[in-house]
């Protein structure tokens, strides 16, 4: 396999490459938000299931948490993109003409739930039941507690591991592009038949500050939020 | 028109796709094991500031964790080439990037993805011993090297085997991309076997099947190493009789 193996790209060819990657950012975007949105309720439900313990629900609730953390993203999304039509095909139902967008949120919502619904968990066993009896005996429902005392405390104490999931979220919507998905990664396609396959070290180069870039961001965004929340609270760090 | 799902089918071509399963434990074994190594070295330059090497770590880390596994492998995929013709130009040595075989282009990628996690989760361990322990070893004359080796990462060690666990379970889901540098592994002989024949439903259950398997098998063992190693944490059951 022979590869072109010169650069010699110049500056204004760089600031190219980045204008036309950053041009598909806002799909990339819209990917992660769409998906984390979904996986946030699928993942308080799931985590509602698994501290409840409803007889059959939970048994499910396992099954798929054990399926969708064992699997890779990689064939949980061709499952979905490639099985679930011919699965529907047996009972007579044609998706083969849903945009491909759909799929790829499906899948990703699927998969972050499982990992969000293991966050949410963790975080509202960390609040304690002290805090639930103390709002029994004031005279608050299962419900009012939950939503006043319990949620908010369990908020700030899952920030640090969601800001993790939300990157790790980032990072797996880089796979859509397996799917013929023109975002970021697909955008390189595009790119690369544009420049007859010349230059594709600088491209990924490209990509991945734009990756490192919008995972900074985000970091950032999840540091001021927990700075935000945590007012008031005493902990091991100040 | 109704299709019907192939089992048939895809019981035939589980031999098939088996084949594929040492390309992808020797791929995790090997990123595991050389990514332990790195990864120690890393955190303790971490932890002891090394002057130099600390700047270059924290931005090592940042950029292997803040950039997808696809990206990072197509960048070293690619970039190889073009170091060997730069080295080739200035050195005058005679590299050539197609001789080298596509496994060690993955070897080498994923222990780069996996020294960075591994840095950090050792950092995590070594700091959540007590710092108290360090203080004896020099008590007893040990230099930092011996304490280091004879009584903190041992211990280390024991608080990190979940999370390293955890690490390889992951490493296992990640090859699962190492088709990006033209390894053939499980899904892409997965991959090869649906397109031939529009089977894809009934192939990547088998390869999910696959996958969760060998999980399975990994965290049950993970789970029995850890039962034994943290065997020393144990209370004694002091029962007075009156």
């Amino acid at each position: 396999m022979k590869v072109v193996s010169k650069i010699n790209t110049s500056l204004q060819d760089w600031a190219d490459l980045f204008l036309k990657v950053l041009d598909k950012l806002p799909l990339t975007l819209f990917m992660l938000v769409t998906s984390l949105f979904f996986a946030l309720i699928l993942g308080v439900i799931i985590a509602i299931i698994r501290i409840q313990k409803p007889p059959i629900l939970y048994g499910i609730a396992t099954f798929y948490l054990s399926f969708t953390r064992c699997t890779p993203l990689l064939v949980q999304l061709f499952l979905v993109y490639f099985g679930l039509p011919q699965l529907l095909l047996v009972f007579n139902i044609d998706i083969n003409s849903w945009n491909r967008l759909v799929f790829v949120i499906i899948t990703f919502s699927f998969h972050t739930a499982a990992y969000l619904s293991e966050v949410i968990r963790s975080a509202y066993l960390a609040v304690g039941t002290e805090q639930l009896e103390a709002a029994y005996s004031v005279g608050m429902t299962y419900t009012q507690a939950l939503r006043r005392i319990i949620l908010p405390q369990a908020f700030v104490i899952s920030l640090p591991n969601l800001g993790n999931n939300i990157i790790e979220l980032l990072k797996d919507t880089s796979l859509a592009f397996s799917i013929g998905i023109i975002d970021i990664m697909g955008q390189v396609r595009i790119i690369l038949g544009n420049n007859h396959g010349m230059g594709m070290f600088e491209i990924y180069v490209v990509i991945s500050l734009v990756y490192w870039g919008t995972c900074i961001l985000i970091e950032g965004i999840i540091g001021y939020a927990e700075k935000v929340f945590k007012k008031g609270r005493v902990s091991l760090s100040k | 028109m109704a299709t019907t799902i192939d089992f048939k089918f895809a019981l035939e071509q589980v031999p098939e796709v088996l084949k594929g399963v040492p390309v992808t434990l020797t791929i995790a074994i090997v990123a595991m094991v050389l990514g332990l190594v790195f990864g120690l070295l890393i955190a303790l330059c971490r932890i002891y500031k090394v002057p130099v090497l600390n700047q270059l770590s924290i931005v090592y880390i940042s950029f292997i964790r803040g950039t997808p596994l696809v990206v990072q492998l197509y960048v070293f995929f690619y970039g190889v080439p073009v170091l060997f013709d730069f080295l080739n130009h200035h050195f005058g040595l005679n590299l050539n990037a197609d001789e080298v075989p596509t496994m060690i282009y993955a070897l080498i990628a994923y222990t780069i993805n996996t020294a960075a996690y591994e840095a950090e989760i050792f950092r995590a361990s070594i700091n959540a011993v007590n710092a108290g322990q360090m203080e004896a070893a020099y008590s007893v004359g040990m230099t930092t090297a011996q304490g280091l080796y004879r009584i903190v990462l041992p211990q280390a060690f024991v608080v990190a085997f979940p999370n390293l666990g955890n690490t390889f379970i992951g490493l296992i889901k990640a090859t699962s991309l190492a088709f990006a540098v033209k390894v053939v592994e499980i899904l892409a002989i997965t991959r090869i076997i649906a397109n031939n024949g529009y089977k894809f439903l009934e192939m990547y259950l088998v390869a999910s099947i696959i996958y969760w398997i060998i999980c399975w098998v990994c965290e049950v063992i993970f789970a029995k190493l850890e039962k034994k190693m943290s065997r020393y944490e144990k209370q004694m059951d002091l029962k007075t009789t009156a």
